[in-house]
């Protein structure tokens, strides 16, 4: 009898690795996961690196599920302020996530809830104008990275939607620019595309504003007047579909707003007299489908406390950080079911959704190991764009439940 | 065995699609349905008197915005509604939020609490269906559809612009309707959002989209006659060109007459019956509208009427939200571009009695509801949340049924714009039986619903019992019992149970050899796989757990 598995081959497979999904990948399931070339580098590590199956532990010790699903109940029942953070998971992990949040009385925060934030901010101040991965693919003329590294993440968005073999507008696609804004040190080597770079010695959101009198054609004061900025302004008049991308989570904490605002004002500005269009890149680890699925069901972003007898939503305070640190919390339920992120430190007992690798042996501590949506079971994701949802399918079967499995099971045991 | 039957006697019953007018008589349910008076009294297990009050089958909403992509960007835009408006622990079963752009549960809920038993989301873009049936799965009690939108997608207009054999339209007509799980097409604004990404500001029937030198008349014709020779229930359902531009009368007239005879709904005509004369260059074309749709037996419409107060328009038409930005208020507003599939804009805006447009949309719009005679071709809706929200409804009812109140309400709006509308002369009052035709009946017979919109045996069991009370506002408002599939789901105006709500989707048969050039389109273009792009029956069923009822063609 042989023991080596028999070799699957699936086809346009969903990555979840980043907000980009990207689903033309081809995966080879053995006892490993190999997928194709069009995996960019980051998808073909975190592949490499799925974990196994394992055994839920309490306190580090190995138990069967239903103990460590009973322990863990305890838990909750015995809370009155749960925080509920990291919610890397898919659609239905959300959904299950923010009934048992509601339940318990919970507040609810993503691992990139600080990069939704601030995109979330600026479209609550001032709105903008958008455009997605298929338009840009097919209509840009000019795109510009605003700060994007695109080396560490969002690694396929050249291969796949810049520079493309063809497109519905072949001259664009023939003539499409490529300009990155930014400091020298994340500007990106592109064999597909060249790109030109306006390294910026400002902070982004002043080069911006900058760019944005430019292309008013007010005069600017101070010393950094740039030629490259000058002649961005020219080729962003000149362009018939000029697309601005800037990735939250990649902002300077401080700066990221205003970068944001400043972008979403220039492309106001343009389109008053052409077309423009911005792209938010991020929601990885599933933070778009957290901020979808959270307006959805309870009509407010992330930043959320369930705590009082209505919703109340203020991100400045119902965030990981700030709530652990005001002690506003006495239970983690912490949940990264794609790459490893482990919780923030705290001294409070803790509940730990995640594959093997991220467990934690701590101190009232019950780990539960659950599978990643788009490997171990099928699922739904939002993409970056906020339009496009994409299907994960199941590549193997270890045995590993999901989040949204014992996340139901956890709410009924309390009830 | 039997299930057990329970005997709901002594209402007086409007089912106009049984020419049912207020008569008193029992009607039986059983199981999740409507059932025959039963042989044996001895099997009916529970008897409700129900004397003094008003049945009708569960209300049909034909055009509400519950769920998708422009939705849920108005709920992130607008915190300031759910800010201040929020339930509050047991008041439902779960926490929602937003008045005008509700949540999910919160919006499900307060349809139920009206009587409204099904709603249909007018405006899927196949690029965010799944993301739209999310959000309707989560749109709780009830059961729910959506309307593809097609018309500026760029593999339509391509295929028009290189003069396609109507059977390769017909096809990918069918096969969009598949891989979006829709019940019907939608077409907005006509070839024109498409031509907003080329930078064409308008673009009138007539005009050339300037990338296809295509025009929205070809469109329109191409999609209804597709849709006609599929044998689809519901016909194309239009929005159609300069939606809220004054003049806009002529386009629609002129939209009717291009139609020549095709079935088609037009949607939300308040917006789109505005005339230029007086001294604004702003008037109402209500009139001729009116007859226009009383002459051609082809046309169904609904109205979006507007009311006074603060809301969000969102519609797939950024060509023309991005016109309504500049009066955006508050000052904020999302504008986007979708997948070479469509766009959508969402902007917040304030109706005020005293503004003469606003106060002249709001009596053009209940000038179309009285002065169409045929209640059968006219629906009730708001265009929710665009002209308000859909808890207006009971408040629109009263409109409609109570000249007197009508009349007070007119005294309050702007007088040059009251005087502008013919309004205070129509002496017309929706009877009871009208507005059964107008909620359930005629919008369940348009989509070809056949076991919803009434009491009949053989009906789902989707039921709605009012007290009866001269307030008609009142009377809506607050049933006193619904049932859904034969579950009581409301009782003295409170919810009793929260069943999930089938979804509707429509299956015509289709030639599978367009999957093949569909491929080599979404491997060439599009940003996803075409496998990858269509949403399978078990995300409805089993991630959404909502059951899927599958409609056939007629042909
Ligand atoms: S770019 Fe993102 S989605 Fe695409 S393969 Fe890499 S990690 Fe996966
Ligand atoms: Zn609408």
């Amino acid at each position: 009898m042989s023991s080596r598995p028999a070799t699957i081959e699936h086809h346009d497979v969903t990555c979840p690795f980043c907000g980009l999904l990207c689903d033309d990948l081809t995966v080879l399931v053995d006892d490993e996961l190999h997928p194709d070339a069009k995996a960019c580098a980051k998808a073909t590590r975190a592949y490499a690196a799925i974990a196994p199956f394992a055994a839920p532990t309490i306190d580090g010790k190995p138990v069967t599920f239903d103990a460590a699903i009973a322990q863990a109940a305890k838990y909750l029942k015995r809370s009155r302020q749960p925080l509920f953070a990291g919610l890397g998971t898919d659609v239905a992990g959300i959904r299950a996530a923010l009934a048992l949040a509601e339940r318990c009385r919970g507040t609810v925060d993503h691992l990139h809830g600080a990069a939704l934030a601030r995109g979330m901010q600026v479209l609550q101040s001032r709105g903008w104008h958008t455009t997605t991965l298929g338009e840009v693919r097919n209509r840009a003329d000019l795109v510009v990275l605003v700060g994007v590294d695109i080396n560490v993440n969002y690694q396929n968005l050249i291969r796949r939607y810049l520079a493309p073999a063809a497109a519905l507008q072949p001259a664009r696609r023939t003539s499409r620019r490529l300009v990155y804004l930014g400091p020298r040190r994340a500007q990106p080597s592109s064999p597909e595309l060249p790109c030109e770079v306006i390294a910026t010695t400002k902070s982004l959101s002043e080069t911006l504003r900058h760019l944005q009198a430019l292309l008013g054609a007010r005069t600017v004061a101070g010393p950094d007047r740039g030629q490259a900025l000058a002649s961005l302004a020219t080729a962003l008049r000149a362009a018939q579909y000029p697309v601005l991308i800037w990735a939250p989570g990649q902002l300077d904490s401080l700066d990221g707003d205003l970068t944001i605002a400043a972008a979403c004002d220039v492309i106001a500005d343009l389109n008053k007299t052409q077309r423009a269009a911005g792209l938010a890149l991020g929601g990885d680890d599933g933070g778009q489908s957290a901020q979808a699925a959270c307006a959805w069901l309870t009509g407010f972003p992330l930043g959320l406390s369930f705590a009082g007898e209505q919703l109340d939503y203020a991100p400045a305070r119902y965030n990981t950080t700030r709530v652990l640190a005001e002690g506003q919390a006495d239970l983690l339920l912490w949940i990264s079911t794609f790459a490893r992120h482990l919780p923030p430190t705290h001294a409070l007992p803790q509940i730990v959704l995640a594959p093997l690798g991220t467990e934690l042996r701590g101190k009232r501590t019950v780990y539960i190991p659950v599978g990643t949506p788009g490997i171990d079971h099928a699922g739904q994701l939002v993409r970056t764009d906020g339009v496009v949802s994409l299907p994960l399918p199941a590549l193997r079967d270890v045995g590993l439940p999901s989040a949204a499995t014992v996340l139901s099971r956890l709410h009924q045991a309390l009830d | 065995m039997q299930a057990k039957i329970t005997e709901l006697r002594g209402a007086r019953i409007y089912d106009p699609t049984h020419g049912i007018d207020g008569e008193v008589r029992s009607v039986f349910v059983s199981g999740d349905g409507i059932v025959a008076s039963p042989r044996d009294p001895g099997t009916i297990k529970e008897l409700l008197d129900l004397s003094g009050c008003v049945m009708m089958a569960g209300g049909i909403d034909i055009h509400t915005h519950i769920g998708g992509g422009k939705v849920n960007i108005g709920r992130m835009l607008l915190p300031e509604d759910h800010l201040a408006e929020r339930s509050t622990r047991g008041e439902y079963p779960r926490l929602g939020s937003g008045r005008y752009s509700p949540s999910t549960l919160l919006a499900g809920y307060r349809y139920a609490e009206m009587g409204y038993t099904a709603c249909f989301e007018p405006a899927m873009l196949p690029a965010n269906a799944r993301q739209a049936h999310m959000e309707m799965a989560d749109t709780p009690i009830v059961d729910k559809g959506a309307y593809a939108l097609l018309g500026n997608d760029d593999f339509l207009l391509r295929q028009l612009a290189g003069g396609a054999d109507p059977k390769l339209i017909q096809d990918y007509i069918a096969w969009t309707l598949h891989a979006s799980q829709a019940l019907a097409i939608k077409v907005v604004n006509p070839g024109g959002i498409n031509a907003f990404k080329f930078n064409q500001r308008r673009l009138d029937l007539d005009e050339r989209n300037a990338a296809y030198g295509i025009t929205p008349r070809q469109i329109l014709l191409a999609l209804a006659e597709g849709i006609h020779a599929l044998g689809l229930p519901h016909p194309l359902h239009i929005h159609g060109c300069n939606l809220g531009v004054a003049g806009n009368v002529n386009t629609t007239l002129a939209t009717i007459e291009a139609l020549a005879g095709l079935p088609a709904h037009l949607t939300h005509v308040q917006f789109h019956s505005y005339g230029t004369e007086g001294d604004r260059k702003f008037s109402s074309g209500a009139q001729r509208i009116a007859e226009a749709v009383n002459a051609n037996a082809n046309i169904s419409i609904d109205i979006g009427q507007i009311m006074f107060g603060q809301t969000v328009t969102e519609s797939g038409d950024s060509m023309r939200q991005y016109a309504g930005s500049a009066f955006a208020y508050p000052k904020k507003s999302v504008i986007m571009d979708i997948e070479c599939d469509a766009g959508c804009g969402v902007v917040p805006f304030k109706y005020k009695d005293s503004s003469f447009v606003n106060a002249l949309q709001w009596a053009i719009g209940l000038e179309l509801f009285l002065s169409v005679t045929d209640p059968w071709r006219v629906f009730l809706t708001t265009d929710h949340p665009n002209g308000a929200p859909f808890t207006s409804y009971p408040h629109l009812i009263r409109l409609l049924m109570d000249r007197s109140f009508r009349r007070d309400m007119l005294a309050t709006i702007l007088p040059e714009a009251a005087a502008a509308s013919v309004l205070g002369s129509l002496e017309r009052e929706y009877s009871l039986y009208e507005i059964a035709i107008i909620t359930r009946a005629a919008p369940a017979r348009s989509l070809g619903l056949s076991t919803l919109g009434h009491l009949g045996i053989g009906a789902r069991g989707d039921i709605t019992v009012y007290t009866d009370h001269p307030d008609r506002e009142r009377m809506f408002k607050a049933p006193r019992l619904v049932y859904k599939a034969g579950e009581q789901i409301i009782r003295e105006g409170k919810i009793v149970a929260t069943p999930r709500g089938a979804t509707h989707v429509v299956r015509p048969e289709f030639d599978s050899s367009i999957e093949r050039l569909l491929d080599t389109y979404f491997d060439q273009y599009m940003s996803v796989r075409r496998a990858n792009f269509m949403v399978s029956d078990h995300e409805i069923e089993e991630f959404g757990q909502s059951p899927l009822i599958r409609h056939t063609a007629r042909r």
